[in-house]
């Protein structure tokens, strides 16, 4: 009894230890944990998103452009366009599912004035690859700050990793046996077991060039294409089908409108590498994500074969990454979608159809997303808000890249025109022209702004014209920038280009 | 079921609890269940392969035990082969392919092109050798045969060393798994008090040490000389807090439960000599080796030849228990090497021990200096995933001397790690639990708030698993 009492006031005093340095670690440790292990935190909570009515959740597919791209706005940016008067926030963690929007959704700060969500809705998500994948680990570590409870237990979860883990010859093990476990049960006689089955039998065979040689790249093109869409989707055990239903549940208790964002496939390819069974295979599953959370009262938008196969960035692989049209196509059905809950903001002037042009403008607001955006700051500007700011370890400033291909083949010349705003003296900076392609060498032609003896600490007007000659036109993408190895920054705003005869 | 897992902190408590509160003729079936719910976290379908030399060696106990002559001896040695074979198929069988495949190669012969690939179960060389030390003591007459069989699984299985040892012998664990424990407050104190200070140094030291050496080890070429030596350094301390880390935590959760396991180690960084090293550092398996290999081997009352034999023999066997790789088997060689280079250096030049206190100590202290750095070097190839990397590791060591790099190190590593080497020393070969009971109340729990909040707020996120669960 003496001993039994010892030890319950060693345990009271434990608790006391423990409250006290909960307090201890919440004050002068908890905001530095939450930087270094959950980042992702501070892109949830933004007053951009805090003060949205409609939140857009992404994965890599949001982000992701083509260097042609004129514009490299993401999926949620071109949404905007269609939405002007409404406020539209963005999350995007790279190779997210719906348990982890969920999870980030939670821990959204309120209050807050979010009334809409969009969750993208990846059919690739649902496969045992990435469900058993060790991109899981990564995320699900970054979750565990954010958890509902006192910073001191949440940072202990952390220390013990009370999140997945598991070597890759575990994952490997658990993928093969849910393969193995999965057999096929389609409604026409279907020549294959399992997906081993499959992916070994086309592998067997593999993919002959003209010649009749084996192509080798393009068989284990097609396998990846059997292992990452193969599959039939059982809902009655598929844990990501698990996720979304806790999605429609938690949305339906917090009252938001909620959109389900099917992504595309490249069902061309698949078709092409694997043949019509796989196509089957995905639009079936298609179907049933469809009929399962329509009949819930979510909006499911169905993209799955809206892109076209040159929309793909990704020629070699599987992936939901899209060039700006794809892009495009993507914000243009999820905003007819919204138009249910927005009919009055939705402005149907938006067109996603390519124009050729030869004129660009870029007021550096981040309106229309260049290459090297990570250069715009708010510091400096000659017009709104920002400017692009570039020296010391960051040379170039935003890059204007179009695909050759879309100018009209009459241009002679290419104008650069922009703002020009230099700290102290700068020998460095140049207007530089850059010409890719496969079929030339990479050329290059520079203009020094030195030459212009601009002064320092005032915007000025700088202005270049570059030749195009014939070499111009054998290239795929021209490149427009300014560069500057300087140690002093310059600030760059409101861009001009024209290209003319 | 790592110690270092949000579930074993709801394992420990009540296997302990429950412990207590069931009557002693039960509680081996409690221990045995909850050793093998915490194998199970691991591959659950693996228990089988324990299962399986539990029985070999449970009924070769017997029989070698009921025999009489030449059949005695072929009861262990089918025993032995059938145990060790197990560990070949699981723990060797791809490294002899992958060195079959080679040798067929080179002679233009066939060999075939995939064979199976086992994931290691966890803590298979620890559990094997415990299991072989039971059936040797029984044919030296050493220790009688266990006939309950559940008592003899739960020698193997006692969750607390299953997976990393201490390799137990069974004339302690065994006696002890039958003896009554009653409920012991010191007891409990004791245990928790080396469980939150094996935590401490396997997770605030040892694991943030390993943020810095997988750093060094992967790209060696990109680091100068001394980020590299820094490194290797590092690595000494990272093996040595997370072994001796595992190995406090399951002495700690058995004495918790009143039963007593042997101490692993003895500040082996203090050692003057790799001999005095090995006696050390996982006394456990050294002593394994030296009780029934070296010592059936003649040990060293042999010719001077054998004897060095036997000397090298136990150090490349050593080296190949640890894994299956010629690079451990290289480590083993180094340590032999370095072993018999020391006796060699002591019979040739025996000099008079000087009577000041002050190069006593100096020569001490450049002993100690000289073993420290030479089983650093040799653990690179205890570290380094082939022989490829161990070339990386010592051309940087050796030619990177002008490269300016960025190895940042955190204070709080240097911090933690200063603290540990200081306490090491500190503790001066008594066990942390026995120091602390002769604190007073206060400082005693300023060092357990200091345990549990370094342990919370400062671990590496990263996953570290213990080293030893590899072998």
């Amino acid at each position: 009894m003496k001993d039994f009492k010892k030890v319950l006031l060693k345990l009271l005093l434990v608790v006391l230890l423990l409250v006290s340095l909960n307090y201890v670690y919440k004050y002068f440790f908890y905001d530095g944990d939450l930087k270094e292990h959950s980042e992702v935190f501070f892109r949830v909570n933004t007053p951009e998103n805090l003060n949205a009515d409609i939140l857009y959740l992404g994965e890599s597919s949001n982000v992701t452009f083509r260097g042609d791209d004129y514009d490299k706005r993401p999926i949620s940016g071109f949404l905007q366009d269609y939405f002007p008067s409404i406020k539209i926030g963005e999350i995007t963690k790279e190779a997210a599912h719906a348990g982890i929007f969920l999870a980030l959704l939670k821990s959204l700060p309120e209050p807050n004035k979010v009334k809409t969500v969009v969750f993208t809705m990846n059919i690739r998500s649902f496969d045992c690859g990435w469900i058993y994948s060790n991109l899981e680990t990564p995320l699900q570590k970054s979750l565990v700050l954010l958890r509902p409870y006192p910073p001191l237990v949440n940072r202990m979860m952390l220390s013990f990793k009370d999140y997945e883990i598991k070597t890759e010859l575990e994952r490997d093990w658990q993928i093969h046996s849910r393969w193995k476990r999965d057999t096929f049960n389609l409604s026409y006689p279907f020549p294959y077991k399992d997906v081993i089955d499959w992916d070994s039998m086309t592998s067997k065979k593999g993919i002959l060039n003209p010649d009749g040689s084996r192509n080798q790249g393009l068989t284990e093109l097609a396998c990846n294409y059997i292992k990452t869409y193969g599959f039939q989707i059982d809902t009655l055990n598929n844990s990501r089908i698990q996720d979304f239903d806790e999605v429609v549940e938690y949305a339906h208790e917090r009252g938001w409108n909620l959109v389900f964002n099917l992504l595309a496939e490249n069902t061309k390819r698949a078709k092409e590498l694997v043949g019509e069974d796989l196509v089957y295979i995905i639009r079936k599953n298609r179907d049933i994500l469809v009929n399962r959370y329509s009949k819930n009262g979510v909006i499911v938008v169905d993209n799955l074969e809206d892109v076209p196969n040159e929309e793909f960035i990704d020629q070699n692989w599987t992936t939901e990454h899209y060039a700006e049209i794809g892009r495009r196509k993507i914000a243009s059905n999820v905003a007819k979608a919204l138009k249910k809950f927005y009919p009055k903001e939705y402005n149907s002037n938006v067109s996603i159809s390519f124009v050729k042009l030869s004129q660009f403008y870029n007021d550096c607001e981040g309106k229309i997303i260049w290459g090297q955006k990570q250069t715009l700051t708010n510091e400096k500007s000659f017009s709104g808000k920002s400017s692009s700011k570039f020296g010391n370890d960051n040379v170039f400033s935003l890059t204007f890249e179009y695909a050759i291909k879309n100018l009209p083949d009459t241009v002679k010349f290419v104008d650069v025109e922009c703002k020009y705003f230099q700290t102290t003296q700068n020998k460095s900076s140049r207007f530089v022209m850059e010409i890719e392609g496969k079929n030339i060498e990479h050329t290059r032609a520079e203009y020094q702004l030195s030459e212009e003896n601009f002064p320092s600490g005032k915007w000025v007007s700088a202005k270049h014209t570059f030749p195009l000659d014939s070499t111009f036109f054998k290239g795929d993408l021209v490149k427009l920038f300014l560069v500057n190895d300087d140690q002093s920054f310059v600030y760059l705003d409101d861009i001009q280009i024209t290209f003319r005869k | 079921m790592l110690f270092n897992s949000v579930e074993f902190l709801l394992f420990f408590p009540i296997v302990t609890v429950l412990f207590y509160l069931i009557p002693h003729k039960f509680r081996w079936i409690h221990l045995l269940s909850a050793s093998c719910i915490f194998y199970m976290f691991f591959i659950p379908e693996y228990i089988l392969i324990l299962f399986v030399t539990i029985i070999i060696d449970y009924y070769a106990g017997i029989l070698i035990e009921k025999s009489n002559g030449p059949i005695r001896k072929r009861y262990l040695v089918i025993s032995i082969i059938s145990t060790c074979a197990v560990l070949f198929i699981f723990k060797y069988y791809d490294f002899f392919n992958e060195n079959m495949r080679y040798l067929f190669s080179k002679l233009d012969l066939k060999y075939p092109d995939k064979t199976p690939k086992f994931i290691l179960p966890i803590g298979l060389s620890f559990h094997t050798f415990q299991s072989l030390s039971y059936v040797i003591e029984v044919y030296y007459k050493r220790q009688k045969a266990e006939k309950h069989f559940g008592i003899y699984s739960l020698y193997v299985m006692f969750y607390p060393q299953l997976v990393t040892g201490p390799i137990e012998r069974p004339q302690n664990l065994l006696v002890q798994l039958r003896e009554k424990i009653e409920f012991n407050y010191s007891n409990i104190a004791n245990g928790l008090r080396l469980i939150l200070f094996g935590l401490f140094i396997k997770m605030v030291v040892s694991d943030n040490l390993a943020v810095y050496v997988d750093e060094i080890y992967k790209k060696p070429e990109m680091y100068n000389s001394f980020s590299v030596l820094t490194g290797l350094f590092f690595y000494s301390f990272q093996i040595y807090c997370d072994f001796y880390g595992y190995s406090t935590i399951a002495v700690g959760c058995a004495l918790a439960m009143g039963y007593s396991l042997m101490d692993n180690f003895k500040q082996p960084y203090l050692a003057k000599s790799i001999a005095e090293f090995w006696q050390k550092w996982h006394i456990s398996l050294s002593t394994w080796f030296r009780d029934y290999v070296y010592f059936s081997m003649g040990g060293n009352k042999v010719r001077p030849l054998r004897w060095i034999l036997n000397i090298m023999t136990i150090f490349l066997v050593s080296g190949f228990w640890h894994g299956a790789s010629w690079t451990f088997v290289l480590w083993g060689f180094a340590h032999g090497l370095l072993y018999l280079s020391g006796a060699l250096f002591n019979k040739l030049f025996q000099y008079q021990k000087p009577n000041s206190a002050f190069f006593i100590g100096l020569i001490k202290c450049i002993s100690i200096a000289k073993t420290f750095f030479f089983v650093t070097l040799i653990w690179v190839l205890f570290r380094a995933q082939d022989f490829n990397q161990v070339v990386k590791v010592f051309y940087s060591l050796l030619n990177n001397g002008s490269i300016t790099d960025n190895f940042h190190i955190n204070n709080s590593v240097f911090i933690f790690l200063s603290l540990f080497i200081f306490l090491d020393y500190l503790l001066n070969q008594k066990r942390f639990d026995s120091w602390c009971e002769t604190k007073s109340p206060v400082l005693r729990w300023a060092i357990y708030s200091f345990l549990i909040f370094t342990i919370i707020v400062f671990s590496s996120v990263e996953n570290y698993p213990f080293i030893y669960f590899q072998f």
